[in-house]
């Protein structure tokens, strides 16, 4: 009787412990797992250049990343100020050294992800070791999911930003920093002659927020082009569209945000975010915003390697 | 009892053991995907697959281009996956060396070699890599993306640096593959594959070791590729017999397994009967054998005092020991050979231990020990990268060397801010190179205070320094002789300490203010430091992006003597200060104008023709 006990003892031990075993990673349960980011994106150039984001890309002036650490999926936007142009600096080359340096640093581990101003901080400090005499500005807006803490460290330099949409509406969004009409905050690298007069922000200026986020919230993550011609209700009007967390169904709600947009900022008529905004302040302007486009589109789900 | 409760049992164990085992393999999921196992499809058993392994990490090295904490140029770029590969140029995202060419060895700040270095040892620079897993190596690929053929040597550790429990047996290196430095005319990025011999123990450290001296301009490397295979492949233990009786090169590094006994075997004394006469030997003079003998490499010296007692009594004589390199032999030196040269090392002058000593080779007790018997005449002593260094080993160093007037801590950066203290009672210094250590103020403005015959100085990449222009203040009070000093990276000297600089030492002749973004032409502090520094041959302003025409005017005017001037990244520069320049500066060989966007390859090429003598650099990175 003894050795039956024994014999019951090992068989259980053997079952039980053969199934909490055998999958590890589906979680103890709803919240319990990682969390990750599906992202797409998609943009327009002000000279009417069509893109299709996949990882890294410039739109006109703006360019953008996503990236995937083991510990956090980071995402970020990049405005270059056009302002640059007039002087025979491509505003392009800043924003997109940016984006691409922040990336970097994303993927080798080089950052902590409840600290995202550090992310910019790292990367412009690391623009200034280029060899190449980078010039030129851009704002900058970078947002990082902690897989394991379920909590959205976010970073905003200038007028790019976010919106998080849980259950069709806004639950939290990030503010725009500017100095004055149409000039918001930016980091830049001046050439030597212009120092003192070209504007230049530093990045511990940049505004940082964290939350908790559920599975199921869409992230926004856009540039001025779209907030200055799409106001929220129209985008929440979209994002209703979007049924279920696969690539495929974000993309196309990310190009058909990006494609209205784009539209309205060519519309005389429409009275744009922008618009209003400069008849509050005394400008009578009517109309879109033509503008770079920037969207990137992102669900919280499952950590899925 | 009936059968079924063994059977049952037995089921019971098979399920239980099969789910460990899946259990096991699946937390490993998670692996990255740095690492990958492929089959090979050869008559081997099918458990021995070939593993390709990117690098994990980088452990050690002895210099680079970028910043400390930076990921641009830095070594730690060698790591992980290739970032540029197959793009030739100039990149951020590799890893470079500090120095190419033999520019460094021109210039002021250039050390005498040490003589009696053995001629296959040319290694100028290292790096360490260690991988995930431990194979045994059957291909190290290097990716090279810009002026490939520096790297000239491969070696792999036996210790495992991952493992938590110590070596069981004392760690060897073994040389994979070795080439005497050949020139690569392209400048184009290759995948070099040299052909590697097969070692008899598993590894994951790699070290590689470069020579850029017939190189054009920096090397840049992405990544390294490991392959292997984690069981023992068959063939070994033929080759490695093949390898004791393998005489074709005279290097006895090459016949290894027990390269360090051999080597101490070489240095103990060994008892020598009574013989015949030495028949001529005896006729020539004392001095003529010395001299003779002064043209042997130090083995050679070792296996020539076995022969007779004669020549044994001339190959220990102190006097062969007065220039001691060992840095060749950094793979073997431990304590014990140390020991066995310290009775013939007692007058010994100019000592190079650098790259020797590491993972427990030498002891602080072992080196002390040495220092106590030979130190007391030393003038030179060369301790670059030797990271058993701790600060006892500077406090010895300070007390019984006290005519030192050379001393080399480059890149030893785990040796502690208040081991530099103690360099400050080194009264005689006439060089200190700094370059890469963690030495503080405190420490460095005592140094300055006392070493008042400092002639070259290098305080590169000394990233603890809080304010430079304190410390430029102190040299410009204190080291009027100085000829030659490396602010490399200097992070925030200003036109303050410019000034100080340039009044204080009128007999600079070599400044390299590289990577200084804190220096502002406007202020005036390039043309000054032209006008107060006649006697400049070298001038490093790279990456400083105010440097004007104004101020290669004033040099023109001023610094005549000039030879190496570099001015990477200025968008300020036209080509009519150059040519000015060009033509004062008779002497002029190096001129490096990468990134200045008014120089472009029309003008470098026109340079070229007018200016044949001098090397004028226009990097690029597409």
């Amino acid at each position: 009787m003894f050795s039956v006990l024994s014999y019951g003892r090992l068989v259980a031990r053997a079952v039980l412990g053969g199934l909490s075993q055998t999958d590890p990673r589906a979680g103890g349960g709803g919240g319990g797992g990682d969390y990750g980011l599906v992202t797409a994106g998609c943009g327009f150039g002000k000279d009417f250049r069509k893109g299709l984001l996949k990882k890294g890309a410039c739109y006109g002036d703006d360019a953008c990343f996503v990236a995937r650490h083991r510990s956090a999926d980071v995402l970020g936007v990049a405005d270059g100020v056009g302002g640059w142009r007039d002087y025979g600096v491509d505003p392009s080359q800043f924003s997109g050294t940016l984006m691409r340096t922040c990336e970097r640093l994303v993927k080798e581990g080089r950052f902590v992800p409840s600290n995202p101003i550090g992310i910019l901080t790292t990367s412009y400090c690391e623009l200034l070791q280029n060899k190449v005499p980078l010039l030129g500005s851009s704002t900058a807006c970078i947002v990082v999911l902690d897989r394991t803490s379920h909590r959205l460290h976010t970073a905003n330099l200038g007028d790019s930003g976010f919106l998080v949409v849980r259950g069709g509406e806004v639950v939290h969004r990030s503010d725009e920093q500017q100095h004055y009409f149409n000039t918001p905050f930016q980091l830049s690298i001046a050439p030597p002659e212009a120092e003192g007069v070209v504007l230049s922000d530093s990045p511990d200026a940049a505004d940082s927020t964290s939350f908790d986020v559920q599975l199921g919230d869409i992230i926004l993550t856009a540039t001025d082009g779209l907030f200055d011609n799409m106001p929220d209700y129209m985008i929440l009007q979209e994002l209703k569209k979007l049924k279920n967390s696969n690539y495929e169904s974000i993309q196309q709600t990310a190009r058909s945000i990006a494609e209205q947009a784009h539209e309205l900022a060519y519309d005389p008529n429409y009275m744009s975010p922008f618009a209003q905004f400069a008849c509050d302040n005394g400008l009578n302007v009517r109309g879109g915003k033509p503008d770079d486009i920037t969207v990137l589109l992102s669900i919280v789900a499952e950590y899925t390697d | 009892m009936s059968p079924v409760f063994p059977m049952l049992t037995v089921l019971t164990m098979f399920y239980y053991l099969c789910l460990r085992r899946r259990a096991r393999t699946a937390a490993r999921g998670e692996m990255t995907n740095s690492h990958r196992t492929i089959e090979s499809n050869s008559r081997t058993s099918p458990l021995n697959a070939e593993v390709v392994q990117y690098a994990k990490e980088v452990v050690d090295f002895s210099s680079h281009y970028g910043s400390e904490n930076s990921m641009s140029y830095t070594m730690w770029n060698l790591a992980g996956v290739p970032n540029v590969f197959p793009s030739s140029g100039d990149f951020t995202q590799t890893a470079v060396f500090r120095t190419y060419g033999t520019w460094w060895d021109q210039c002021p700040s250039a050390s005498l070699p040490f003589k009696r270095t053995p001629p296959d040892f040319q290694s100028q620079d290292y790096v360490e890599l260690t991988f995930e897993q431990q194979v045994y190596p059957t291909a190290v690929h290097v990716l090279e993306t810009y002026h490939p053929g520096a790297v000239i040597r491969i070696l792999a550790c036996s210790a495992n640096p991952y493992s938590p429990s110590p070596p069981a047996e004392v760690s060897r290196w073994e040389i994979l593959w070795s080439e005497r430095p050949t020139k690569v005319n392209a400048s184009q990025a290759r995948q070099f594959k040299p052909c590697i011999k097969q070692i008899n123990f598993p590894t994951n450290l790699i070290r590689l070791e470069v020579n850029s001296s017939l190189l054009d301009y920096y090397t840049e490397l992405d990544a390294v590729v490991l392959h292997g295979m984690k069981d023992k492949p068959l063939l070994s233990l033929k080759t490695s017999l093949i390898d004791m009786n393998d005489l074709e090169e005279d290097d006895y590094e090459e016949k290894d397994g027990c390269g360090m006994d051999n080597l101490n075997k070489k240095l103990s004394s060994t008892a020598l009967g009574e013989g015949p006469n030495n028949g001529y030997f005896d006729k020539l003079p004392y001095e003529l054998i010395q001299l003779i003998l002064n043209h042997l490499t130090l083995p050679d010296l070792c296996r020539l005092a076995q022969t007779c007692k004669l020549l044994n009594q001339h190959c220990y004589d102190p006097l062969q020991y007065i220039h001691l390199n060992l840095q060749p032999y950094w793979a073997k030196l431990n304590d014990t050979s140390l020991e066995f040269l310290q009775t013939r090392c007692t007058l010994v002058q100019w000592l190079n231990l650098s790259w020797t000593g590491n993972r427990g080779f030498i002891s602080v007790a072992g080196f002390s020990r040495f220092l106590k018997v030979c130190g007391s005449e030393l003038v030179r002593l060369e301790l670059s990268c030797s990271h058993f260094l701790n600060e006892t080993c500077l406090e010895i160093i300070s007390e019984t060397c006290p005519d030192l007037q050379e001393l080399n801590l480059s890149s030893c950066d785990k040796l502690p801010a208040q081991a530099f203290n103690h360099i400050a009672k080194l009264c005689g210094l006439k060089r200190l190179v700094l370059y890469r250590t963690k030495v503080e103020q405190t420490a460095l403005l005592s140094i300055l205070n006392f070493c008042s015959e400092l002639q070259h100085l290098s305080l590169g990449s000394c990233v603890m320094i809080e304010d430079y222009d304190v410390i430029a203040s102190m040299i410009g009070a204190k080291c009027k002789k100085l000829r030659t000093l490396d602010l490399w990276r200097c992070k925030n000297i200003t036109e303050n300490g410019i000034a100080e600089l340039a009044s204080g030492c009128p007999l600079l002749e070599e400044l390299d203010l590289g990577w200084c973004p804190t220096l502002q032409s406007s202020t005036g502090c390039f043309a000054k430091l032209a006008r107060q520094l006649p006697n400049l041959q070298k001038l490093f302003l790279t990456a400083n992006r105010s440097v004007c025409d104004t101020d290669i005017e004033e040099l023109a005017c001023n610094c005549t003597r000039l030879r190496q001037l570099d001015i990477l990244g200025t968008r300020m520069v036209s080509p009519g200060s150059l040519r000015k320049l060009l033509e004062s500066c008779k002497d002029l060989s190096l001129l490096d104008v990468s990134f200045c966007s008014q120089i472009d390859n029309r003008a470098v090429l026109e340079f070229n023709g007018s200016f044949p003598k001098v090397f004028i650099k226009k990097s690029f990175t597409q």
